[in-house]
């Protein structure tokens, strides 16, 4: 589903550069959960990066589900993010001047969806994580986890191919972190690819593979024992 | 992303900065106003000039001396007989009457008023379409010098007040002379008050002012295709009779119009040459938030990005929003311009004109506008780099 061979980032900033990746290799298995790990500047950000299409690699190649794409142009860029990617960012990345339904639907206009689908397509996934009630409200009247449920929600409308997490739980408090959590088990459970970012041990623990980053290069693989008190819920 | 979604999108964001929006469009809707307002005055200006025209006549002339520099004054004065060899010689000519004009006092038995004084003879009446409403007009004698006048209704209304002045004394410039009929009130000319007029013969004229002399002939012709056969031979029976050459001119009232509608033409152009001004200051005004906007709206830019926005969907965003907000402003200026031009015309007496082109220009013009000083603001936002954008604050 996802491979990447020899991915190398270098950023260029004047005369000084500073490589982010260093010829990282890894494939991951569609359906799979997969944590990276990593202390800062590790290059766990830019991994999940390039991984979303958000930036390019400087060298290697990038499979995602067949296709290569550090072949792509732009628009086509915009196009695999719009529909093989679904984002979720620490800082859950609404817009809070749109309701909670525009901000689901949102992947779905770029989609060119027509409205009555994006609806009730936006409506289904806000059911999914529990908040469609919310759906006229908007994004500052809602708690932090429900926010970032509203994000799961948004990264999930056009069913993506996977669905990367930077630090999703980073700016929540335990509870709401066991919320998203569960919602991202249960996704996985129903089959959807998962890569998520975390620096915390207890949140990597739900994913089935972690992946150790440090200084760019990714050093360790580690398959998760199943732990009983995440599996028996 | 169709274009009823990002006019959607546009306005979404345009109405959340209520305040800012609407502040940011005063500039284009002053300058639309402004521009809508002027063109409409100028043109009704126009269209009054020429009905104007049309009321009074297309086959009005008047000759007059091209007096040149050097020669004394006098010299190629009108005479009486000129006139009437023209009207034996010249068959295209209905009527020819001599003319002096003298701003003069009337003094009656209750007031006293200025008057324009026109010292002419009976075919002034047809030439210059007065109407007779009570007595009678001049007669066509010349050579009398009989202190005769005939009053505007309204000035013999105001210096004799209830009196029928009819047979009574008027004193003019302290001349007296004996009232033998009133015209009907004179409207003015283009709704502007002229002075109201006092026609006596043009031999008292001159005892009034104490010159011989008759300043124009104003004529009729038989109708507008002979008016330029009229004037040219009316010139050349003169220039025989007084063995000068080009020292006759023949205007026609048609001509004159025009000067004055191409007055009035170039006069509307430079007042909305600078209300097109206000027009580009607008659309800077324009530019200058939507940059603003798109600084403060870097992170929704990067979101958008990551969700699958192409760089021409950010860009068309950014464009429709100042095109809504221009598009905005030109509406709202050509309802004020429309009521702007309507208070003017009223003021200056004459019927606003606005047409559908000028509207429709203003909306293409405000629509320009909105690309023009859009594109560079939205272009900005559509090169902006997603990851950079998503970890502003």
């Amino acid at each position: 589903m996802i491979t990447v061979k020899q991915l190398t980032k270098v950023y260029q900033s004047g005369k000084i550069s500073f490589p982010a990746l260093k010829e990282v290799s890894v494939a991951i298995e569609k359906g799979e959960f997969v944590a990276v790990m990593g202390p800062s500047g590790s290059g766990k950000s830019t991994f999940l990066n390039v991984l979303g299409c958000l930036d390019r690699p400087t060298s290697g190649s990038y499979f995602l589900e067949n296709s290569e794409v550090s072949l792509l142009n732009e628009d086509e860029l915009a196009r695999v993010r719009n529909q093989k990617i679904g984002f979720v960012f620490q800082t859950f990345n609404l817009l809070p001047r749109l309701n909670i339904l525009r901000n689901v639907e949102l992947p779905m206009i770029y989609a060119g969806a027509p409205a009555k689908e994006r609806r009730q397509r936006a409506q289904e996934v806000l059911n999914q994580v529990g908040l469609l009630e919310w759906a006229g409200h908007r994004p500052p009247e809602i708690s932090g986890g429900e926010r970032q449920r509203v994000a799961i929600a948004r990264a999930l409308v056009n069913q993506p191919a996977v669905i990367l997490a930077d630090e999703p739980t980073g700016n929540l408090d335990s509870h709401a972190s066991t919320e998203v959590m569960t919602i991202f088990k249960k996704l996985h459970r129903q089959g959807t690819t998962i890569v998520l970012v975390t620096h915390e041990q207890e949140i990597a623990a739900y994913a089935r593979r972690i992946l150790f980053f440090r200084d760019g290069q990714l050093i360790k693989e580690e398959i998760t024992s199943v732990p009983p008190e995440v599996n028996n819920q | 992303m169709s274009l009823i979604e990002g006019l959607r999108l546009a306005l979404e964001s345009l109405w959340v900065n209520k305040m800012r929006s609407s502040l940011t469009i005063l500039g284009v809707v002053i300058g639309i106003a402004a521009v809508i307002t002027v063109v409409a005055v100028g043109q009704g200006g126009q269209a009054v000039l020429m009905a104007e025209l049309q009321k009074i006549g297309t086959n009005i002339f008047a000759i007059y001396v091209n007096w040149q520099e050097g020669e004394p004054l006098g010299k190629h004065d009108f005479t009486f007989q000129d006139i009437a060899v023209i009207k034996e010689l010249v068959p295209e000519i209905t009527y020819l009457a001599p003319t002096y004009y003298i701003p003069a006092v009337a003094r009656g038995p209750k007031d006293k008023k200025p008057a324009q004084v026109i010292g002419t003879e009976a075919d002034y009446a047809q030439v210059a379409n007065v109407k007779v409403v009570r007595g009678r007009f001049l007669s066509q004698g010349t050579g009398t010098t009989r202190a005769v006048a005939v009053l505007d209704q309204a000035l013999a209304g105001e210096i004799f007040g209830r009196l029928d002045p009819v047979g009574k004394r008027v004193t003019i410039n302290n001349r007296p002379a004996q009232v033998i009929g009133l015209t009907k009130e004179e409207s003015g000319f283009l709704g502007i008050q002229t002075s109201k007029r006092i026609y006596v013969p043009l031999n008292f004229a001159q005892d009034i002012s104490g010159q011989r002399l008759i300043q124009q002939l104003e004529g009729m012709a038989a109708n507008q295709e002979k008016i330029s056969a009229a004037m040219a031979k009316a010139v050349k029976v003169l220039e025989r009779r007084h063995n000068a050459k080009d020292r006759y001119k023949a205007i026609s009232l048609e001509e004159q119009m025009k000067i004055a509608g191409k007055i009035t033409g170039i006069i509307t152009l430079i007042i909305g040459a600078v209300a097109g001004i206000s027009l580009l200051v607008g659309g800077i005004g324009v530019m200058n938030i939507m940059l603003v906007s798109v600084t403060e709206r870097t992170r929704e830019i990067g979101i958008r990005l990551a969700l699958g926005a192409r760089r021409k969907d950010v860009l068309k965003q950014f464009l429709i929003e100042a095109v809504v907000l221009c598009l905005a402003g030109g509406l709202l200026g050509v309802v004020i311009g429309a009521g702007g031009s309507m208070l003017v015309a009223r003021l200056a007496k004459w019927p606003p004109l606005i047409s559908f082109g000028t509207v429709l220009i203003a909306f293409a013009f405000s629509v320009a506008i909105g690309i023009f000083f859009g594109l560079y603001p939205a272009g900005r936002a559509a090169k902006m780099n997603p990851i950079e954008a998503l970890r502003q604050e």
